[in-house]
Order: structure tokens, then C-alpha cells, then sequence
């Protein structure tokens, strides 16, 4: 290896680690201040995830953006004619090597975290959940609150109570999303989709369709308040009252 | 070509594809699918009154006589409200269709700014060819099975104010005919209540009467097309 050669992967490290870093540190702050403030475990979990596979991503990335800022810079044939073919990339045992087996740590990394993560989000559902049951159609998301004869066009929820959403659609498919709950699933016509979520933080958030649902799917959007259970109840009962 | 004018044509290059991009985009932006306006009259400080009809077909409201491209789809008189900021709206609205079965009994009730409400309603009575009105009853569900439309006006969250308004328009009775523009239909139901505007927007309303057909849930057709059974409320 000349030491011109030498000079150039050196180079080529070297901005790969500053990337890297780079990459690492907006990768820890960036996904907690981008995406919704979370009010449930789950959330907390989708943001933890995302930190987790961004910095596990910020080397790869950077790599390949070291590579291609070097292959800019240097890998430029300004002379005449066609160059002479460099010794193929396939035949180079420690690249080769490298990859297969950092692709496969990484992808097995990511594979066992999300099943991980997975896991958690499905797992018990707590005891005395609230069901509370969602119904999605052509434009609007409506909740009622079995055990009462309490339907509203926002969703209340306890604080501190798991809630079990019992999610149907009355048309075409709907998409039922409480962004900082990190709750997200499908709601389908003739069927019944359950998920669960337990509220840790008192506030607002909203409720959107991420489906595209036909004409007003833009407007398909409503609210949400998490309050204490005391609070909760008093509007179950004064919901009652008027209903 | 030098570089420094392989440079400038770059630039220049990407400023009008930067430029052209834009004016699509403002032109989309600035474009309403919706008809002419109607304004809400004010009848006193704070107050403003409007009045929309629902019909059985689009051959008496903004479509024209003729129907236009689709006069067999029912329809709202108008899809275009103008309403004033932080007003109470006085809103009537005469029903002349008939009606059949919700999909959801939620939409029976009555809703004004996002809680529980009343309206007022009046049935045709007819002995013989006259047709009277009685005084308005209150209103504040209907029979699920019995209802015209129903006009659903959606809040955005955050706007300040809940300007969730639904209200069910029962089935008109099919009594002695009347009159409008130059189409026939048995008098209509009249359907009055009032609700607060809060801060600027445009905010969205439809009918949730599954009354479009062709698609699951029939809200195919007149309930998925701009200028039949859904539309814009601009509140200035």
C-alpha cells in the first residue's frame, strides 16, 4: 500500500468517526424532541427504540456518506480514455468479511430489540383495564364507554388506569393513532381490534386516521385528555346525566 | 462551457425549478373546491343568522336547475358558509328528504360546541292541502331509524373552541307538496339551533346519514364528492 493510499483511508477513518459521532449525538437528542411528548409506557418505549436503532444506524450511514464524499473527492478519473479497473471489492476477504458480519450483528441486534419491545407492548393488560370502545367511520372517530350509556365525539382517559381500546370501523379502513401514546392500529369493518395503552401524564393529545379514508380523511382528527380518576369519574357522571 | 457559467446555469437551474415548484404549490393552495359563499347574516351584536336546505336531489340548490352532472345525488343547498368569529350562529335548516337508518346511534343525538344540546324542530301537519307548522319542539335526539341527514361540523383541536356540532334532521313525512326554484318536494322539516364560533379557520361539515351509496357503509357518491353532502365552514 503506497502512502498515498494509506493517507486516504486514513482520511476516509477519520471523517467516518467524526459522522459517526455526529450521527450518535443528534441521534439522542434529536428523536425525543422531534416526536410527540409521551404520555404512556408505550411511548416512552417508541422513543427508546428509536434512539436505540438511530445510533445503532449512525455508523452505518456514515459510512456509506464517507464513501461517497471520498469517491466524490478522489475516485474521479480526469485523464483520458477508460481507466484501468481497480481489483474488485468481492475479492477483498477482510471488507467482505467485515460487512457480512457486522450486517449480521446488527440486524440480529435489532430483530431481538423490537421483539423485545414488541413483547412489552402486548404483554398483560393490568387489572380492572377501562374498555373503552372506538369507533372509526367516514369522518369521524366516535368513543363510547361500555358499563355507561356515555358516548362522546373526544376520548377521556384516567391517568394512571389501563385502558383497553376496542377498535372497530362502520365503513372502509381506518387508521387509529394517539401519537403520544404510541398507539397505532388498524380499524377494519367486521372486526374487532384490541390494543392497550396505560396513561402516565395528565394533558391533551390528539387522536388522527392514518389511513386514507376517502374525502375528509384530512379532517379525521379529535382530541384527548388524560385526567386524575377522580376528575374522570366526574365527567362520567355528569356525561351520563346529559345523555 | 467555463465553470463559473456551468455555475450560474445551475443556480439558475434550480432558482426556477425552486420558483415554478412554488407557484403550483400556492396555486393549489389558494384553490377551493367549494361553491359560492353564503354569508351568515348578523341580526345583532354577537349574532348572525343562516338558513341551508337539504333536498332529495341537486335540482334546487347551487348544482342549478338542470341538476348539473349529477341530479339524481342528494344534496345540501350550499357547501360554502361564511360565519363571523366568536358569534353565536342561529342555523336553519329545512330537511325535505326522507330517511332511513343510521350506521351509528351517536349521531341521533344532538351536539352543540362538543356537549350535549337541544334544537328545535317543526313537522309539516296537512288536513287536506293545507299545510301547517305547530310551534317548534325541542330536540334533542331523534329515532335512529328515522333520520333525513344529519349535519356534522368537526372542531380542529387546538382551535380554542369545541365547534363539534351534529345534529340529526328527522325524516321528512312526505305531506303536501311545495315548491322550490322549479322542482316539487313535500314541505320540509325545519330544524333551528345555534352554536359558538370561536377563533378564525376553515372547519369541515357533512352529513353522517349514510345516504351516498355505491361504497361500504354508503358514503360513496354524494357523500364522497365536494358540492353534495359535505362542505366548508369559513369562520372570519
Amino acid at each position: 500500500m503506497s502512502d498515498k493510499q494509506s493517507n486516504g483511508y486514513k482520511g476516509m477513518f477519520f471523517t467516518w468517526l467524526v459522522m459517526t459521532a455526529a450521527g450518535v449525538v443528534i441521534s439522542l437528542y434529536a428523536p425525543a424532541r422531534l416526536m410527540p411528548t409521551s404520555m404512556s409506557d408505550n411511548m416512552h418505549l417508541t422513543i427508546l427504540t428509536m434512539v436505540i436503532f438511530s445510533v445503532s444506524a449512525a455508523p452505518v450511514a456514515a459510512l456509506v456518506y464517507t464513501v461517497a464524499l471520498h469517491a466524490l473527492r478522489h475516485w474521479v478519473h480526469r485523464g483520458e480514455g477508460v481507466p484501468a479497473a481497480a481489483k474488485p471489492v468481492r475479492e477483498n476477504g477482510v471488507v467482505v468479511t467485515s460487512w457480512v458480519l457486522g450486517s449480521t450483528i446488527l440486524t440480529i441486534f435489532l430483530l431481538v430489540w423490537g421483539l423485545g419491545a414488541l413483547a412489552v407492548d402486548n404483554g398483560g393488560n393490568g387489572k380492572n383495564p377501562l374498555v373503552v370502545n372506538v369507533t372509526g367511520q367516514q369522518w369521524l372517530w366516535t368513543f363510547s364507554y361500555p358499563g355507561t350509556n356515555v358516548s362522546s365525539p373526544t376520548l377521556e382517559l384516567p391517568e394512571g388506569r389501563t385502558v383497553d381500546f376496542h377498535i372497530r370501523a362502520l365503513d372502509v379502513t381506518h387508521g387509529f393513532w394517539i401519537s403520544n401514546m404510541g398507539v397505532q392500529v388498524d380499524a377494519n369493518a367486521g372486526t374487532t381490534t384490541e390494543i392497550h395503552t396505560t396513561p402516565n401524564a395528565l394533558g391533551t393529545f390528539d387522536i388522527r386516521c392514518t389511513q386514507f379514508c376517502g374525502l375528509n380523511h384530512a379532517f379525521m382528527v379529535t382530541t384527548g385528555t388524560v385526567v386524575t380518576p377522580a376528575q374522570f369519574q366526574q365527567w362520567l357522571t355528569s356525561q351520563s346525566a346529559k345523555a | 462551457m467555463k465553470k463559473s457559467s456551468a455555475y450560474g446555469a445551475a443556480l439558475l437551474s434550480v432558482l426556477l425549478g425552486g420558483g415554478a415548484l412554488a407557484a403550483g404549490g400556492y396555486a393549489l393552495a389558494s384553490a377551493t373546491p367549494h361553491e359560492q359563499a353564503l354569508d351568515c347574516k348578523i341580526t345583532s351584536p354577537g349574532n348572525c343568522s343562516i338558513t341551508i336546505s337539504s333536498y332529495p336531489d341537486s335540482a334546487a340548490g347551487e348544482h342549478g336547475k338542470s341538476g348539473g352532472a349529477h341530479p339524481d345525488w342528494v344534496s345540501y343547498s350550499n357547501d360554502n358558509l361564511v360565519v363571523p368569529a366568536n358569534t353565536t350562529v342561529h342555523m336553519t335548516i329545512d330537511q325535505y328528504d326522507s330517511g332511513g337508518a343510521l350506521n351509528n346511534s351517536f349521531f341521533s343525538h344532538v351536539w352543540i360546541n362538543g356537549a350535549h344540546g337541544t334544537a328545535t324542530y317543526q313537522i309539516p301537519q296537512t288536513t287536506g292541502s293545507v299545510t301547517k307548522y305547530g310551534a317548534p319542539q325541542t330536540l334533542s335526539g331523534w329515532n335512529t331509524n328515522d333520520i333525513g341527514h344529519t349535519f356534522t361540523l368537526r372542531g380542529i383541536p387546538g382551535s380554542g373552541t369545541n365547534l363539534f356540532v351534529s345534529i340529526p334532521l328527522p325524516a321528512d313525512p312526505a305531506t303536501n307538496s311545495v315548491t322550490v326554484g322549479d322542482t316539487t318536494y313535500s314541505s320540509p322539516v325545519i330544524v333551528q339551533f345555534s352554536f359558538k364560533t370561536g377563533s378564525k379557520g376553515v372547519y369541515d361539515w357533512n352529513c353522517e346519514f349514510p345516504c351516498g351509496g355505491s361504497r361500504e357503509g354508503q358514503f360513496g357518491y354524494a357523500m364522497s364528492s365536494f358540492g353534495y353532502m359535505s362542505g366548508a365552514m369559513t369562520v372570519q
